[in-house]
């Protein structure tokens, strides 16, 4: 899988402005990315006709982990001492055998799935650090590397930010984000790069548990919650806003439609998000859960396809709802055949929490 | 002396505010925080890396406000001194402080 430096929206530019030499170069790259897509795409439909992935024609020289000991210290510290590498045996400490089975799934599933090949579809190496900091409740991608807090048991349970799959797949996907659309963690393509990670660390879940759209339970982080939060997850997909409360009155604040989007300054105060990007990401996760139970089967073959080479493929830095919105409806379109059950399916999820209209 | 720790961003997005104020802490945990905070540069924060890409890496804000004094450091998780780390845990850990999630 390769990706393009030069975005469209700079070939446009130099369409519409260039010189002669200049529009004649910027066809040919248009062209180039054009033609590798379609050959992409054939590719994989072929495979698919045969009931191959790509996993099964191809080696997977990319599933290298490795998993590190933070030693409840921090950022300064990292990656930490080196615990367990590629095919070692499982060792005492849990955490650090569930970030590796945990990132393994998810390599998996990227590989059998999209046919890709790691986070920058080039067998990068997967490092995560376990146990960072003391009682830290929260984990992240950090531009290099996952890092896992323990949890304090007030914000989350003790261990569970390493049980849950679907957090694993959510930082990863952080990596893969970082590696194609770059969309920029401010507003809304901040809230779009939430919501991919979101997307696709639930699918993470249901491929490896080989559940249907309609079996899945549509929650990020199901069970993690510790003693200060009640409720079920950190995040419902399927009724954003929903997932937790406090006893203090505080509660899950996502929208799950445009007209309850939560407009926050991005002004490097964390109370306001970076623009709100885990509050308006419950948009384009509605979304994409009532585009994937519309449509029906396994979540990862047609809705979570099309959402991955949107992402992978489509959008750009600073890419909004409405052109993730109209990327989807145009790659399920492409993909799937025009007024197809797929396309219909897309455009009327975008509809339904109104940032297509109609 | 009253100290406030917000905290947002990584996978979780939640905000979480934890306070210390001195008024209501033992003498000893008191003047602990004080030299906890007299160790941090409040005027001179090291840069907030914003908008630095797709890494969701955590952030803080630290409020101190002390005879209506009221001094505001921003930074992400990359950014934090040591003398920070060990306020920023102080006062989310001493007997006394304050913790509200949003």
């Amino acid at each position: 899988m390769c990706c393009f430096i030069a975005p469209p929206d700079l070939l446009d530019a130099v369409l519409e402005s260039g010189n002669e030499d200049e529009q004649a170069a910027a066809r040919r790259t248009r062209q180039a990315a054009e033609t590798a897509r379609a050959q992409r795409v054939s590719v994989t439909g072929a495979l698919r006709q045969l009931a191959l992935t790509i996993a099964d024609v191809a080696p997977a020289p990319g599933r290298v982990r490795t998993v590190y000991d933070a030693g409840n210290r921090g950022y300064y510290a990292l990656p930490g001492r080196r615990v367990r590498g590629e095919g070692d045996p499982a060792v005492p400490d849990e955490a650090v055998n569930d970030a590796y089975d945990g990132s393994g799934l998810t390599y998996d599933f990227y590989r059998e799935v999209f046919g890709r090949d790691s986070i920058d579809g080039r067998g990068l190496e997967i490092v995560s650090s376990v146990h960072y900091e003391r009682d830290h409740d929260n984990a992240a991608w950090t531009g290099f590397q996952m890092i896992y807090g323990d949890g304090s048991g007030r914000v989350f349970r003790k261990g569970a930010l390493t049980k849950a799959i679907d957090v694993i797949g959510h930082e990863l996907t952080h990596g893969v984000t970082q590696f194609t659309a770059q969309l920029v963690y401010s507003k809304q393509s901040g809230a779009l790069n939430e919501s991919f990670s979101d997307v696709f660390g639930s699918l993470v879940k249901q491929y490896s548990r080989g559940q249907s759209a309609e079996e899945a339970d549509w929650l990020i982080g199901e069970g993690i919650l510790g003693t200060a939060l009640q409720g079920v997850a950190l995040r419902s997909m399927k009724a954003p806003g929903t997932a937790w409360t406090t006893a203090a009155g505080g509660g899950d604040r996502q929208p799950a439609h445009m007209r309850d989007y939560v407009d926050l300054p991005d002004d490097g105060d964390p109370a306001n998000d970076n623009g709100g990007v885990h509050i308006n990401s419950g948009i384009p996760n509605h979304a994409f859960y009532l585009a994937a139970t519309a449509m029906g089967g396994n979540a990862w073959e047609r809705a979570g396809r099309i959402w991955y080479v949107t992402l992978t493929e489509r959008l750009r830095a600073r890419s909004d709802f409405r052109e993730a919105a109209e990327a989807t409806v145009a790659v399920a379109g492409e993909l799937f055949g025009a007024d197809g059950t797929e396309h219909k399916c897309v455009r009327d999820a975008w509809r339904q929490v109104g940032v297509l209209d109609g | 002396m009253k100290v406030s720790v917000v905290r947002g961003g990584g996978f979780a997005g939640l905000v979480t505010t934890t306070t210390a104020d001195t008024a209501s802490l033992d003498p000893g945990d008191a003047e602990a925080l004080r030299a906890k905070v007299g160790r941090v540069d409040l005027t001179a924060p090291p840069p907030a890396e914003r908008g630095a890409g797709p890494a969701d890496v955590p952030a803080y804000k630290v409020t101190v406000e002390d005879d209506g004094r009221v001094q505001e450091l921003r930074v992400s998780e990359s950014g934090l001194t040591p003398a920070l780390r060990d306020l920023i845990s102080y006062v989310g850990s001493v007997p006394g402080h304050e913790e509200r999630v949003e």
